[in-house]
């Protein structure tokens, strides 16, 4: 058979057989009794599911931590893609940078989080910077090598068309540096919700991070259940949306390489 | 006066202590709706010089004088055209075509019909919307052509810009070269390795010598024009080969012992 023949729902369907054949096994399991407590069904984690959706307390607790999320997201993306870029086009900033980075990169970030909650208190405050700092780290990285990689001649060629600095770095680098800064953007996504939970589960009274905790606590393990499919839900859409949204920005970009990237 | 007048240009790359000399006391005038190439061994220094001229590198010493007025940094007045094509991948044809227009402040009517003027020149009209990604390298450097032709420059600076391309692809991208040529008249400096294209394309050959990069020998190529490709076979272009062969060997030789 040749590969033209797995039609788009065939190839679809594939990488759905191993989730639905574990659920599947899952659910038998649970049925049959002799699970652990902690191996709620499937189908009691959905109702579950349903009846927090129905009473509005998964909307509480999502609406919570995806504003977190998205605060740090925002400030630590935003920090991140101007300094990045500008170090990628100024030597002396990327110098300014480069010791401190490189030192507190592979810390993780939520190790901070205990200095953060003494300066800013236990609300929102210190969550949303931890989060920003996560998030900071991949934007500027993948900004700053993305402006330091832009081809020369791109540069070259607009001066040569008269360009100016400002021009230049509006017209040239930055749409040269997007894809890598699109990059940048969608680890970054991945990071604040990994670090969203993490604060959450380290000190909050709302939030999904909270929720596991409290559900462990109580041996809830459906409403622990119903919180991390809450959490990959909301995980997966914003990684989607970033997908779909590269694909239309960088439209001339990805032409002959998408599937690479995406 | 010529357009271009280039006199005693010196260029030395310093890495460290060590300072190489790239040019030497080079000169050379161009004069207007000349078309002359420049050909020389690899590494004589001869693509470091247009983009001296171009505004890109700096020099040592020496004058440059396009229209009378030293050359200092770059601008429209010289239009570069890379061996890279250097095509926006982000913007489409037309869009890589009227941008310098943009950058130069011509309103969007006026720069769209320019654009698609010199797109029609380069026979691309039917690509106006493709990313350059959709289209073969011979393509992407007829936009690139068609991009510099359209901000009207003074003089076109050509830094081997059919080295990228298959030997069939060559060989008509120099016969539309000429074709285009015969229309615009531009006054072009064209740098490359390829002693037939210069020949084939040129009113004057210059000869780089081996680094350091001076000037050997200026043949004029007295061929008729317009010039088709068979002219490639006749007696007095093979003379021409023969003669600025002659001039090339000496320095082609001198530039491998270097190497070696």
């Amino acid at each position: 058979m040749s590969a033209a023949a797995y039609s788009r729902g065939t190839r679809a369907a594939l990488g759905l057989v191993l989730p639905l054949a574990a659920l599947a096994a899952w659910e038998i399991r649970a049925r049959l009794g002799d699970a652990p407590s902690y191996l709620v069904a499937p189908s009691a984690i959905l109702a579950t599911v349903w009846e927090m959706i129905a009473s509005g307390e998964l909307w509480k607790h999502t609406g919570d931590s995806v504003f977190r999320a998205l605060a740090g997201y925002g400030i630590g993306g935003a920090c991140g893609i101007a300094m990045g870029l500008l170090a990628g086009i100024a030597r002396p900033v990327e110098r300014f940078y480069d010791p401190i980075v490189s030192l507190t990169y592979p810390v993780p970030k939520i190790v901070v989080l205990p200095i953060l909650i003494a300066w800013l208190g236990s609300g929102d405050g210190s969550k949303i910077a931890v989060i920003t700092a996560a998030v900071f780290y991949p934007t500027f990285i993948n900004a700053l090598y993305g402006a330091k990689g832009v081809n020369k001649l791109y540069v070259w060629s607009a001066r040569n068309m008269g360009a100016g600095a400002f021009t230049v770095f509006r017209k040239v680098i930055l749409p040269a540096a997007l894809p890598q800064v699109l990059t940048g953007l969608r680890i970054g996504l991945a990071l604040a919700f990994i670090v969203m939970v993490a604060a959450e589960m380290a000190n909050s009274r709302t939030g999904l991070g909270h929720l596991i905790i409290a559900a462990e606590d109580s041996m809830r393990f459906d409403l622990m259940y119903a919180a991390i499919l809450a959490i990959a839900v909301i995980g997966f859409a914003g990684d989607r949306l970033l997908v779909a949204a590269r694909r239309r920005v960088l439209a001339g970009q990805t032409l002959g390489k998408e599937g690479a990237h995406a | 006066m010529a357009l271009l007048e280039v006199r005693d240009l010196v260029k030395t790359f310093r890495r460290g202590t060590r300072a190489v000399t790239a040019i030497d006391r080079f000169s050379l005038d161009v004069e207007e709706g000349e078309f002359v190439a420049i050909v020389g061994p690899s590494g004589c220094g001869k693509s470091t010089f247009l983009h001296i001229l171009g505004g890109f590198e700096t020099y040592e010493s020496g004058t440059m004088l396009l229209n009378a007025a030293p050359v200092k940094g770059p601008g429209p007045d010289r239009g570069m055209l890379f061996q890279e094509f250097a095509l926006y991948p982000w913007r489409s044809v037309i869009g890589n075509v009227g941008w310098a227009l943009e950058v130069q402040g011509m309103p969007k009517a006026q720069r769209q019909a320019t654009a698609e003027k010199y797109l029609k020149l380069v026979g691309l009209s039917a690509f106006r919307d493709a990313y350059p990604a959709e289209l073969s390298g011979g393509m992407k450097q007829r936009v690139a052509l068609a991009r510099v032709l359209a901000f009207e420059p003074r003089i076109l600076l050509m830094d081997e810009p059919f080295g990228a391309l298959d030997a069939q692809t060559r060989e008509l991208m120099q016969e539309e070269l000429n074709a285009i040529w015969q229309q615009t008249r531009n006054t072009v400096l064209f740098v490359t390795h390829d002693i037939d294209e210069a020949i084939y394309l040129a009113d004057r050959v210059a000869v780089f010598t081996a680094r350091p990069g001076k000037l050997k020998d200026e043949i004029k190529i007295d061929l008729p024009r317009p010039r088709g490709i068979e002219i490639k076979k006749s007696p007095e272009y093979v003379a021409y080969r023969n003669r600025v062969w002659d001039s090339l060997r000496a320095e082609v030789l001198k530039a491998r012992e270097e190497f070696q």
